[in-house]
């Protein structure tokens, strides 16, 4: 029921379930990511930094 | 060695110099980021860039890589070589195979050691442990490094093989070590592989599924990596620890031992000091029908002080390797299927290790995927890098990126709690009214990490128009094309897998598979009104680390937008309506 606010969008069903496996600790877009998640940030107030 | 600088900093040394190394059981590389910021393979004072792991000792003198390797000849019993795969290794669970033509390893005090005369008293023999002999492999690696820098070398990152276990890492790391050389992270060559490549792309970021194949001296590995975002999950892998340059130089070994034997009627391969030189002339002669049509096989006195010549082309050599070709091909289709997916999936092959270069490998490789898979190897992409520096630049790049960095922050950041994350299992795509029922585009493909965002625009819109948002799933189509003895129903759709890759490709000529993505489960509709012709909308969808997922819509150029969220499931397994 979280679609009700806006005629426009229905919602349908819901993400199947994820499978858990590991990102390999390389890159600069692993960095970036690793940074995100040890501060609890989103990609948005990444960006803003 | 160490720099005895009294406190002074000496000029242009930083506290930390951290460089890529590649070891190998056959060879080992070093590299860094240049001045200039490029990555750069580095030689050693002999000028090579492939550098032998491989020791030998002649009255106290350690003669290293090369010029070590030349000692397989005279001096085998003091050449220590093949030992990579041995460092924090049980002596049972080793394969000394490859050392039948050097020092043998030994066990002594629960330990792999060597039983080498390395001191200049030539007579006694000293059991030198592996991690020792590690550690004088990774000394002059340093040194070498050092000397080209002009930099003291502090850490490296290092690159091994995707099965190298914790125990192996820790011996390594001790091993490093002991040369005061901290190893910042460890690093799967198909993953340094990957991003010597990535590193100069210019849309490294873009999903793609890749195949790294490693086909190395005495061993091959392929590992299938999802690449998302320019982040790297290994979805399969798969290894052959009989399998490398050292089959192929066999087959040539072969083909020159019985030549000789027709000729001489002695069979060089029955004694030792011979075999030793059809071994090294053969690998040369392998290197060099890389490289041109034709090559010389020649060794003075190789056995019976006979001299011997010869040459071989490159058309006769891939005949009479043609097996062991088949073998490398087979590797690589295990990996493919280890990891639930078609050829077809494979965006990019990355072709690294020595063996890469033989061009027939590579043009094998190269057939059993679709046009539109790039194959990156000398012999497919002349752009392609050197398949044998792959892993010491990646590991140079990862050096550069960390070395400023505590080792604290390094361990905290490739901890599991950082690195297992749920990864989506389908595909996330849009359907658009107007356009066929079971027509798809992919947003975010499957086996991708979260959280997630990727936004694509939707063009040429009009009208009312219903864009459904699903999870899709890939489908394989096969298509019969002038069927010849059995008449086989056209368009047969078929859920992938692999019944028709046997070894003959000679009938797959008329079968045409495709790549289709089908929706499977819709997750939501939006509905945009009385849109003007050729109308743009954008839609992002974004999954949050909770498998939340919103959807964003809007209309370029026009105002407003619709916006949407759906909660993930409450529970973590869910019965949905797949």
């Amino acid at each position: 029921g979280d679609s009700d606010v806006n005629p426009n969008f229905r919602t349908l069903g819901k993400i199947s379930p994820p499978v858990m496996r590991k990102i390999e600790p390389f890159g600069a877009q692993f960095l970036a990511y690793a940074r995100r998640k040890r501060h609890g940030r989103t990609f948005s107030e990444d960006q803003r930094i | 060695m160490s720099d005895e600088t009294n406190g002074l900093v000496p000029q242009g040394s930083p506290e930390h110099y951290a460089i890529g190394i590649s070891f190998g059981n056959s060879y080992s590389s070093i590299a860094h980021i240049s001045g200039e910021g490029k990555v750069e393979v580095i030689a050693n004072e002999e000028g090579d860039r492939q550098i032998p792991s491989i020791l030998s000792y002649i009255e106290g003198e350690e003669f290293h890589g090369t010029q070590a390797k030349a000692q397989l000849v005279r001096n085998s019993k003091n050449t220590v070589a093949f030992f990579r795969d041995f460092i924090g290794k049980d002596y049972k669970s080793i394969d000394p195979t490859p050392c039948h033509g050097s020092a043998h390893p030994i066990e002594e005090n629960g330990e792999i050691c060597f039983a080498v005369r390395d001191t200049a008293d030539s007579e006694t023999e000293n059991k030198v442990p592996v991690l020792e002999v590690a550690a004088r492999h990774l000394r002059r690696l340093k040194n070498s490094a050092s000397d080209f820098t002009g930099k003291t070398i502090t850490s490296a990152v290092v690159a091994v093989p995707t099965d190298t276990n914790d125990e192996q890492k820790a011996a390594l790391t001790k091993a490093a070590a002991n040369i005061q050389v901290e190893i910042l992270q460890f690093m799967p060559e198909p993953i340094a592989a990957l991003l010597a490549y990535d590193s100069r792309s210019p849309d490294a970021t873009a999903d793609k599924n890749v195949l790294v194949v490693d086909f190395g001296g005495n061993r091959s590995d392929v590992a299938v990596v999802a690449s998302r975002g320019g982040m790297y999950s290994i979805l399969a892998t798969a290894h052959d620890y009989e399998l490398g340059g050292t089959q192929l130089d066999q087959v040539l070994v072969d083909h020159f031992a019985k030549e000789f034997d027709k000729k001489h009627k002695t069979d060089p391969r029955k004694n030792e000091r011979s075999l030793a030189k059809l071994k090294l002339e053969a690998e040369a002669v392998k290197k060099a029908l890389s490289q041109s049509n034709s090559a010389t096989f020649s060794v003075e006195s190789l056995a019976d002080g006979v001299d011997f010549r010869s040459t071989v082309n490159r058309t006769r050599y891939e005949i009479l390797a043609l097996k062991t070709f088949g073998r490398f091909t087979r590797l690589v289709e295990e990996a493919i299927k280890k990891a639930g997916l078609d050829v077809l999936d494979i965006d990019e092959v990355i072709m690294s290790g020595g063996t890469s270069h033989t061009p027939k490998i590579a043009k094998n490789i190269e057939a059993l995927f679709p046009e539109s898979t790039q194959v990156l190897a000398p012999a497919t992409t002349p752009t392609a890098l050197n398949p044998s520096e792959l892993s010491a630049r990646g590991a140079a790049l990862q050096a550069s990126l960390i070395q400023e960095f505590e080792k604290e922050d390094i361990d905290q950041s490739t901890h599991e709690m950082v690195t297992v994350t749920p990864h989506l299992t389908a595909a996330i795509g849009y359907q658009v009214t107007g356009q066929p029922v079971d027509s798809f585009t992919l947003i975010i493909p499957p086996d991708t990490a979260v959280p997630a965002r990727r936004t694509k625009v939707i063009l040429g819109l009009e009208g009312d128009v219903l864009i459904r948002i699903s999870e899709g799933e890939r489908e394989i189509t096969v298509t019969h094309r002038e069927p010849q003895a059995k008449p086989e129903t056209n368009g047969t759709k078929e859920d992938e897998d692999d019944d028709d890759e046997d070894e003959d490709e000679e009938d797959e000529a008329e079968e045409i598979r495709e790549k289709v993505w089908r929706p499977k489960r819709p997750l939501a509709e939006l509905i945009f009104r009385g849109l003007k012709k050729g109308s743009k909308v954008e839609v992002t969808a974004n999954v949050d680390a909770e498998l939340a997922l919103s959807i964003t819509a809007r209309e370029l150029g026009g105002k407003g937008g619709i916006r949407g969220e759906i909660k993930a499931s409450e529970t973590a397994q869910q019965n949905g309506s797949a």
